[in-house]
């Protein structure tokens, strides 16, 4: 027996999810096996998956309902056991869909019931196709094996509230922590630190590498950093104990080094931004370098020399600032608006207007 | 006498009846069923109808098994013919129409529409999709898909 493939056009592939196993998947499948080969006998001679799926289902569903009706009967009688004739009320429940001989007839016996006789003349004309498989028992329920008590070792309780027919208490050993367990931690603690240590070395050694490239500046630059290196090495702060509050000044937050170096070198002299392409190589690397020297460095004194110098003389308004700028030189002469004497403090104004809004909201 | 007339006449029938069921019961343990034994007595487990122990042999166990199992070959096997019987008329349909062409299809394939069919006489409901997308917005209109 093959599948039909009348199902869908296309091909297209199933995704790679993991199947789970339900429980009745065993005696699912033996379904399908079965009524498959029932359909064979029948005349067909391919099936569709879900066709198959579908009629398995159904006879499992029927063998439920049969068995459901037929404890139903068996309970109604006084009996928790069902026999045949709980059965066959059973099959006759069923059948009443389909109608069999004398099913209006309440008081029939039930051996001479239309659903007996159509059974019987079944069992004589159908030939005898026994099931593919041989299949064992199931469902299999595995054999617990108990623990054994304290009496069967022969030890005797700890506690001497504890009764010896108890089961025992497991070893020691599969709760205890060993003194070896404890080294394996440490050791591999140590060998993170080292790996560690290593990376670091080599990022250091890749900046060392960017500034050799960069070649022009200040050769105090590399002799800067090579001395910072000496230190990076020695006192790693991440190994460290960790900080006190207040034992170390937390700074403000900075502008962006880049942008501080461009406000600082808008106004001085023009020429340096020409010609000389390593400084402005140098003033791409500069504020990289200063962000690793920000990491690395210890020292506050320098950072905040650095900070004093590069502090620029807007702060973030430079958008706005600019604007402001340019209008009093616009409307001063016109004056069309009354009101509009100063802008700028209008700006505020309006801005200060806003706030206030969102502070009454 | 027509009143023990009558009375012999039924307890025949009776008998007939009864010897017929005997005897059907009986041969049941000669007939293996297609169904297997060990899912019908799984089955049945499930839905609370009490049997006792298959293994030591009992012989009145076995009978209502083999009996819940013949039944349900029964109540397939009718589906079956009902479906295969939709299956043909659709086949003959369609030759019907072009006699130039030899019979198309031989094959007899089992499908969902001819099983729904036949289980709808049974009072079973199939309904099955007629296909599954991909995304939600698979046969939608170009226009709507870019929202």
């Amino acid at each position: 027996m093959s599948d039909g493939g009348g199902e869908s056009g296309s091909k297209h592939q199933q995704p790679h999810t993991k199947r789970k196993f339900s429980g009745d998947d065993f005696s699912q499948a033996i379904a399908k096996v079965a009524v498959a080969q029932i359909c064979e006998r029948v005349g067909f001679q391919t099936f569709q998956q879900s066709a198959l799926g579908k009629l398995a289902d159904i006879a499992v569903r029927y063998i439920n309902s049969v068995g459901k009706a037929a404890n139903f009967y068996a309970n109604l009688s006084g009996r928790a056991e069902g026999n045949v004739f709980d059965i066959f009320q059973g099959l006759e429940d069923l059948g009443l869909d389909q109608g069999f001989s004398g099913a209006s007839d309440i008081n029939h016996c039930l051996a001479s019931s239309g659903i007996v006789r159509e059974l019987i003349q079944y069992a004589n004309e159908a030939t005898d196709v026994p099931f593919a498989y041989a299949i064992p028992h199931f469902p299999v329920v595995k054999d617990r094996k108990p623990k054994s008590s304290f009496l069967q070792i022969g030890e005797e309780p700890p506690i001497e509230d504890i009764p010896a027919w108890l089961p025992a208490f497991p070893d020691p050993q599969t709760y205890f922590e060993s003194p070896s367990q404890n080294e394996r931690a440490s050791d591999s603690y140590t060998e993170k630190i080292e790996l560690g240590k290593q990376q670091r070395k080599m990022e250091m050694s890749m900046v060392n590498l960017q500034r050799q490239f960069s070649e022009s500046g200040p050769s105090s630059f590399v002799h800067g950093d090579s001395s910072k290196e000496k230190k990076t090495v020695e006192s790693n702060p991440f190994l460290s104990a960790p900080l006190h509050f207040e034992e170390k000044e937390v700074s403000s937050v900075v502008l962006p080094a880049k942008l501080s170096k461009e406000v600082a070198l808008q106004n001085p002299v023009a020429k340096k931004h020409v010609v000389d392409n390593h400084i402005s190589v140098m003033e791409t690397f500069a504020p990289a370098l200063e962000a690793m020297k920000n990491r690395f460095c210890e020292s506050r004194e320098e950072q905040k020399n650095i900070q004093l110098d590069q502090r620029p003389p807007v702060q973030f308004k430079i958008g706005v600032g600019k604007k402001s700028l340019v209008k009093p030189l616009k409307s001063s002469p016109q004056n069309m608006d009354g009101g509009k004497i100063d802008p700028w403090f209008c700006k505020e104004n309006e801005n200060d207007e806003r706030k206030g809004d969102l502070k009454i909201f | 006498m027509n009143h023990n007339n009558n009375f012999q006449q039924s307890s025949d029938g009776r008998h007939d009846d009864d010897a017929a069921l005997t005897e059907f019961l009986s041969s049941l343990m000669g007939y293996t069923p297609t169904i297997p034994d060990e899912l019908v007595e799984h089955y049945l487990a499930k839905s609370g109808f009490q049997c006792p122990d298959v293994r030591l042999n009992c012989c009145l166990c076995f009978c209502r098994i083999r009996l819940v199992a013949v039944a349900t070959q029964k109540f397939v096997a009718e589906v079956a013919t009902d479906a295969l019987q939709q299956c043909k008329a659709r086949q003959a349909a369609v030759v019907k129409d072009k006699r130039d062409k030899q019979q198309k299809d031989k094959r007899l394939i089992l499908t969902m529409e001819d099983l729904s069919k036949a289980l709808r006489e049974y009072g079973v409901n199939v309904k099955h999709q007629e296909y599954f997308a991909d995304n939600p917005s698979t046969g939608m209109d170009p226009a709507s898909k870019e929202e």
